[in-house]
This record gives C-alpha cells, structure tokens and sequence, in this order.
C-alpha cells in the first residue's frame, strides 16, 4: 500500500509538522495572554510595537534566510521540530550533523531523515528536561543569589560575558568579516552613546552584510573552508 | 512576594513547555518506526538518541545558564519559556533589551522590572519577535525540502565530473554568498552590537552595570580569551567532548572574573563607567 512507502512517510511527515508548527505558535501565543489575564495588566500597544519595530527587520529576515538554509540540512522531521523547539544553531543543526555521521547516513536520504529527526527530537526532550529540572531546583534560591552582594557584579556584567563568550568562535572563525561592523558601531556609539543594543544592531548587521558582500567580490573571502 | 515568581506562572509556563514537549516525543516515535520500517538497525537508532542526548547535555546547561543570567532582570518564567520554544541565547537576550528599552524600563538588563505591564509587554515583544518562522514554515518547508530530496538524487545518479574546471564566476555569485556568509555575517552584527556596547556604550551615571567601563571590558576580555583559549586547546588535542563546554565555560569564567575584580581592585576604579 503507498501508504507504507517512504514518500508517503515524508509527506506525511509535513502534515504532521504544519500542524504542529501551526498549534505550537497558538500555544506560544497563549502565553503572553495567560500573563496579562492573571496580572490583569495589558501593556501598551505603541510600546509593544515600539519594541517589535527594532526586532522584526533582522528576526523576520533571519527567519527567512534560516527556513532556507537549515531545511535542507535538518530533513522535514528535524526541520519542524528544530524551529518549533529552538537554539537550532547552537545546538540543533551539530546535534543533527553528529547522529547522521554517527549512523554513516546522507541528509536528504530515507535514512537521513529518520536518523535525524530521531537526534533532534531527543536534543528537544533532553534541553527540556535539563532547563525544567534546572530551573525548580534553581527557583527556590533565585532571590537570596541575585542579591547576594558578592554575586551583584557578576550578573551586572553578564552581557559582556554572555556574548564575548558566544562572539569568541564566530570571530575566531569568521575574524576577516568581524573587524568592519565592529569599527562601525564604535564609531556609531562614539556618535550617540546610549544608543541601546538593539538599535545599534542594525547598523551592525547592515555593515557586516554588506562589508562580507564586497570582500566576497572582490575574492577576499576565497580561501574562507567551510 | 514577587510576582515574577507566583506558582501560577510557573504553572502557564509548565503548561505551553508540556505541549511542546508532547509534539517531540510524537516525532520521535513516528521517526523511530519508520528507522524500524525502513530496515535500519535498532542498534544503531538506539545510538542515535544515546549519542544525541550525551551531545545536547553541555548545550543544554549553558542554555540554563543563559536564562539564569536573565532571571534577576525578568524573572525564571519568561526566560524558560522563550529558550524552551523556538528560543535561542543571543536573540532573546537582543529582544529582551529591546522590549525593555521600548516600554521604558531604564537600565535594560541590569535592573529588575517591577512593573508588572512592563514584564507582560516583554513577553509580548519576545513572543512576537520570534514567532515567524512557525508562520512561514507550513508554506517554505515542504517546498524546500522535495527541491533538495529531488536534486541530491538526481546528484546520486549522475556523479559530478570531477575534472570539471571550477567556474570563478559562479563560485562568487550571491547564492554562494548567502549559503556561506549571509547567516554568519548577520550573528557576527547582532553579537558585535553587544561587544560594542561593552567597549563604549553609555548609560545612566546612577546606574552601575549599564554602560562600558573597567568592569565591563575586564569581562569581555575574560570571555573570550578564556573561549578561545578552550577552542583551540579542544582543537589541537582532539578533545571532542570539551568543544561544547566552551561557551558556557568562558561565560562563567568571565562572571568570577567579574567579581574578582570587583573585589580586589579600588572601588573608584572598579566601578568606572567611561561613558555614564
């Protein structure tokens, strides 16, 4: 019967994952609604879009480019899953890549879709699992160690940290691209000091993009390994 | 009692994270029946989730790290449910300080909101600043996917010749460019906008923590020397397992830096802010 055939399975597999995708974000929804319901607050409009008109030009556009790109690589399992569950990236995409190596099998074959929703799905379950048992243990001691005197420098500081953590292997890999946009928001910020991270952001990425986009004409990029 | 940490939020939060997590292990048993299916050992499927769960552990705890970090500005619940569905460190970090700055809460992250309209518009602002790839998947995935199922079968059937000679033209065309350079160079402008800021953003004079100065820069610097120094480290002697520790690593190291510092070295010095 077609209805046991692998084709019948990646196409049901889609069924499967546009209706997941579609309930997931009801459910996601739903969450800013339950909190003004049992706050009884509802934030202002012009705030709400104030602060959406700073994300939505780069997160919309990066969702675009990351549909385009991470599907191929994820399978129609993996690819659902992955941006219904997030930190694709970071985590997801190298979990994927790992089992498909590990198993010997092709992403974009039978075997590789399998193999890889199977890595994913459990990346997923497991990430919950830590973050939930993570946070109830944590939960109870939050306050006494966020104002813990001793600790206050730490958690003051802990953008510089999250991202020059983060920022370390992207620069190290990706270090001709990095110079341009970074100069450029120094300068930036020169001009206007406050300026909040997600507004320099912008120039960032409009000067990173473009700056990547002339070295790569111009063949400075060539020898850049995948 | 604070209501950034009221049993009922923890319980909406429990709720949309038990969904999410329904939609996982649904995957994994189809997925898991259809390896069986398809003939492929158990053996090895029961490698696959082994191996995945032992590689998503390190990950796993500096994405905890992450929404720790959060929590003295927004609390444990929005922090766990926006890196437990669709989330991702750096852009809830980005979008956390834009809601903040939006709905006017000053300090950005290194201040608590208190404001319980401010604490739902950010969860406003970071639900739908990050939802859109869940409305454009249904219509771009399914597309996407056949192309390439159809072209790299197609490329099974006909190996390529390998004697073709490389056409330099087309290895610099904007396909290639947005394959290989697009995503990395926009993460390389959304990290370097918050390394920027470390270096010579301004803030408030009253408000320490929110404008670079000697504390600030000694963090970064820790980070990413302690990152790289791992990275390679990890490189040079095959030390697979530490490469998913680096990151976490290098943040923590950087915040004991940060109160290291902050203790030993004077208090004018420490607490300078160049820019307010």
């Amino acid at each position: 019967m077609a209805k046991n055939t692998n084709k019948s399975y990646i196409d049901r597999v889609h069924s499967w994952g546009r209706i997941s995708s579609v309930t997931a974000l009801c459910a996601l929804l739903m969450f800013p609604v339950a909190i003004c319901l049992y706050l009884d607050v509802f934030p202002s409009i012009s705030g709400i879009l104030q602060g959406l008109l700073k994300l939505i030009p780069t997160y919309w556009t990066v969702a675009v480019v990351e549909v385009i790109v991470y599907t191929p690589m994820l399978g129609a399992g993996g690819t659902y899953l992955s941006f219904v569950t997030g930190n694709i990236a970071n985590l997801k995409l190298p979990c994927a890549i790992n089992a498909m190596e590990g198993a010997d099998v092709k992403a974009n074959s039978e075997e590789g879709e399998v193999v890889s929703t199977i890595a994913i799905a459990t990346s997923a379950i497991v990430t919950t699992a830590v973050l939930a048992i993570g946070i109830l243990a944590f939960a109870p001691f939050l306050e006494s160690f966020t104002e813990n005197a001793l600790l206050k420098p730490a958690f003051a500081q802990v953008l510089p940290a999250l991202f020059g953590a983060l920022g370390a292997g992207y620069f190290i890999k990706h270090w001709r691209i990095s110079f341009f946009p970074i100069i450029v928001m120094i300068i930036v910020l020169v001009f206007a000091p406050t300026m909040g991270a997600s507004t320099l952001l912008f120039f960032g990425i409009v000067a990173s993009v473009l700056g990547a986009l002339f070295m790569y004409k111009k063949g400075m990029l060539d020898r850049v390994k995948d | 009692m604070d209501f950034k940490t009221s049993p009922a939020l923890y319980a909406i939060a429990g709720a949309v994270i038990l969904f999410v997590l329904g939609q996982s292990v649904f995957f994994l048993v189809k997925a898991w029946k259809q390896g069986r299916a398809l003939g492929i050992d158990k053996a090895k499927l029961r490698n696959a989730v082994t191996s995945s769960a032992l590689f998503t552990i390190p990950s796993a705890l500096s994405v905890l790290a992450t929404v720790i970090a959060l929590a003295p500005a927004l609390g444990l619940v929005i922090p766990w449910v926006r890196l437990s569905v669709i989330g991702n460190l750096m852009y809830e970090t980005t979008a956390a300080e834009a809601a903040m700055e939006a709905l006017g809460h000053e300090g950005g992250m290194a201040v608590p909101v208190t404001d319980p309209e401010v604490y739902a518009g950010v969860a406003w602002v970071m639900t739908l600043g990050i939802c859109f790839s869940l409305i454009i998947l249904p219509f771009l995935a399914k597309p996407i996917h056949k192309k390439f199922m159809a072209a790299s079968q197609k490329e099974e059937a006909a190996p390529a010749d390998t004697n073709a000679p490389a056409d330099e033209k087309k290895k610099r065309s904007l396909n290639g460019f947005i394959n290989k350079f697009a995503t990395p160079a926009i993460f390389i402008g959304l990290i370097g906008a918050f390394v920027a800021r470390a270096i010579i953003g301004g803030g408030k004079p009253e408000t320490f923590g929110d404008g670079a100065g000697v504390l600030s820069i000694i963090t970064l610097v820790v980070a990413v020397v302690v990152s790289i120094a791992l990275e390679v480290l990890a490189k040079k002697l095959k030390l697979t397992w530490l490469e998913p520790f680096v990151m976490p690593i290098g943040m923590i190291v950087a915040m004991v830096a940060a109160i290291v510092f902050f203790n030993v070295l004077p208090e004018d010095i420490a607490t300078l802010e160049w820019r307010g």
